[in-house]
């Protein structure tokens, strides 16, 4: 099996890409998908999005899901490299007040591996057939969505359209303000069969797609069927204008296993 | 009319402060024996703006969500910035941001994380000053309000309607404010009557009230006039008010009686804002 992947980013309307405080970064050859979902609020949040996903793809944190201690340590030095980015003299009082609260974001990894144990090799690729094994873990609503033969099989870390809100728990750039955030990391696993695919999507896309899933019809098809940025721009205005979708940032990963 | 417009570079929306400087301004505000009520409103004006500020800059300086306009009634109606802004009415966030009257370094006690306190030197920039002089012309600075905001609608019928934050002590000495404020808040963009919040600060010492939905249990005369032309919150201010432990109903009006004005209005929210974002 291979995975064929494509990534579209898109800023707010009446914005520029430049000021699009979402992420991502995957590398295929280590089977690492990361997205993230910098805070509009907050300053500096695009790089300390940024800063997530490559760290992820590049030396992700110890464990699946990793544990608080592991992911405070693993951010240790991206934290410190998101302040030294930071030129705090020249910043006038209020950037600079802003900038020591620290940059927020969300936070989504995805990993595909081979079965780990024998026992699980035998029992999954027996029972399901499925030969690859996914883990996910999460902080705040960046979500992913698993489709197997045109059906929604797995939605994590948001289950319903109506759990979004606009308070998500975030990773800090300050570490002062993560003890919440590190208690609250989600995950989950699942497998996967050939013909399956993964949707990783920050807060407004992903709840579109719930919603139009909890309607009964089937969101997926239309982002499979983007072809560039110029579709992934004309979907998102449209659901903008006419399915009243927020104007926000707007990421989609898509990763197809062809068998 | 559903206050739903989203608040953006392109199409901002205004806060504007009236202010009472009447000479009975000068009275402590009930439960403090020496802060004076135009002290304490002179300070919470410029937290306010300053929170507005922050809320608003990301790394790359203040976005222009806001225009901001402070109005000053006492011995006279006028704008009432000081320093550089001093006699502009409409003034873009950015720009308020860069032209403080001066900045003040106060001591701020914080938690040190390990159940202590430290001190902190924080930047406290001040746009306004107490004023305490005169009588109390309510219904001429609402109509001023009204004169500013009526243009400002006009030229931007697709922005979230103006929040207009009425700061007094009680009593309006002019023919106001009843009329005054049934001309403001009749006009209206695209998204929304233009909403009037009233903040009576009383010597009295009664129990904050906030957001009532009924005149029932405030104090006396002034407070139910304020009330009565307090808008009605729209539901998507009630969501965030609920949102940040308010408890309040349906029929809830932008009113509070002795009330702390920032902790008023800190739920006005713009985009994403994390629960551990404070």
């Amino acid at each position: 099996m291979v995975p064929i992947v494509t990534a579209f980013r898109l800023p707010k309307q009446g914005y520029s890409l430049d000021e699009c405080d979402d992420a991502f970064a995957y590398e295929v050859n280590c089977l690492r998908f990361a997205i993230a979902d910098g805070a509009t609020e907050s300053a500096f949040s695009d790089r300390w999005a940024q800063s997530l996903v490559k760290a992820y793809i590049t030396e992700p944190p110890f464990g699946m899901p990793p544990a608080e201690d592991a992911m405070m340590l693993w951010m240790l030095p991206l934290q410190h490299e998101w302040r030294q980015s930071i030129d705090w003299a020249s910043l006038p009082w209020y950037c600079q007040e802003k900038a020591e609260n620290g940059a927020f974001a969300t936070f989504l990894a995805l990993e595909f591996s081979a079965h780990g144990t024998v026992w699980e090799k035998i029992v999954s690729r027996t029972l399901q057939g499925e030969e690859l094994k996914w883990n996910a873990f999460a902080v705040g609503d960046s979500n992913l969505f698993q489709v197997r033969e045109d059906q929604l099989i797995a939605t994590f870390p948001v289950a319903r359209s109506d759990e979004f809100s606009s308070r998500p728990i975030l990773l800090a750039s300050n570490e002062n303000h993560n003890y919440s955030a590190l208690r609250d990391i989600k995950s989950a696993s699942g497998g996967v069969k050939p013909g399956d695919q993964f949707f990783l999507a920050t807060d407004a896309l992903a709840k579109w797609f719930l919603e139009r899933h909890e309607a009964g019809e089937k969101p997926w098809q239309q982002l499979l069927a983007l072809k560039s940025e110029e579709e992934f721009a004309a979907l998102s205005e449209r659901l903008r204008k006419q399915e009243g979708v927020r104007n926000d940032d707007m990421t989609l990963v898509v990763i197809r296993w062809e068998g | 009319m559903p206050y739903s417009a989203e608040i953006s570079r392109a199409n901002p929306s205004v806060f504007m402060f009236l202010i009472d400087q009447s000479g009975s301004m000068v009275e402590p505000i009930a439960g403090s024996e020496n802060k004076r009520k135009c002290d304490s409103v002179a300070d919470a004006i410029n937290r306010l703006l300053h929170n507005l500020i922050i809320k608003c800059a990301r790394g790359d300086g203040v976005r222009n969500f806001y225009e901001v306009c402070v109005i000053g009634y006492g011995a006279t109606v006028a704008p009432a910035f000081s320093g550089p802004l001093a006699g502009r009415d409409l003034v873009p966030l950015s720009e308020v941001a860069s032209s403080p009257a001066r900045i003040e370094e106060r001591i701020r006690k914080v938690d040190d994380g390990s159940g202590g306190v430290i001190e902190q030197k924080v930047k406290f920039p001040i746009w306004f000053e107490p004023v305490a002089k005169g009588i109390t012309p309510m219904g001429t600075a609402l109509n001023m309000a009204c004169k500013i905001l009526r243009e400002w609608v006009q030229r931007h019928m697709a922005s979230y309607p103006p929040i207009v934050i009425n700061i007094s002590d009680g009593e309006a000495t002019d023919s106001g404010p009843v009329p005054q404020a049934q001309e403001l808040t009749s006009l209206a963009t695209e998204d929304g009557n233009v909403l009037l919040l009233n903040c009576h600060i009383s010597s009295q010492p009664v129990q904050p009230i906030i957001f009532p939905e009924s005149d029932a249990d405030l104090p006396d005369e002034f407070a139910k006039t304020l009330f009565s032309i307090s808008s009605v919150l729209p539901a998507s201010m009630r969501e965030l008010a609920r949102a940040e432990g308010f408890n309040l109903g349906p029929e809830a009006r932008g009113f509070a009686f002795n009330a702390d004005l920032v902790e008023l209005i800190r739920f006005l929210d713009i985009g994403t804002r994390g629960s551990n974002l404070r």
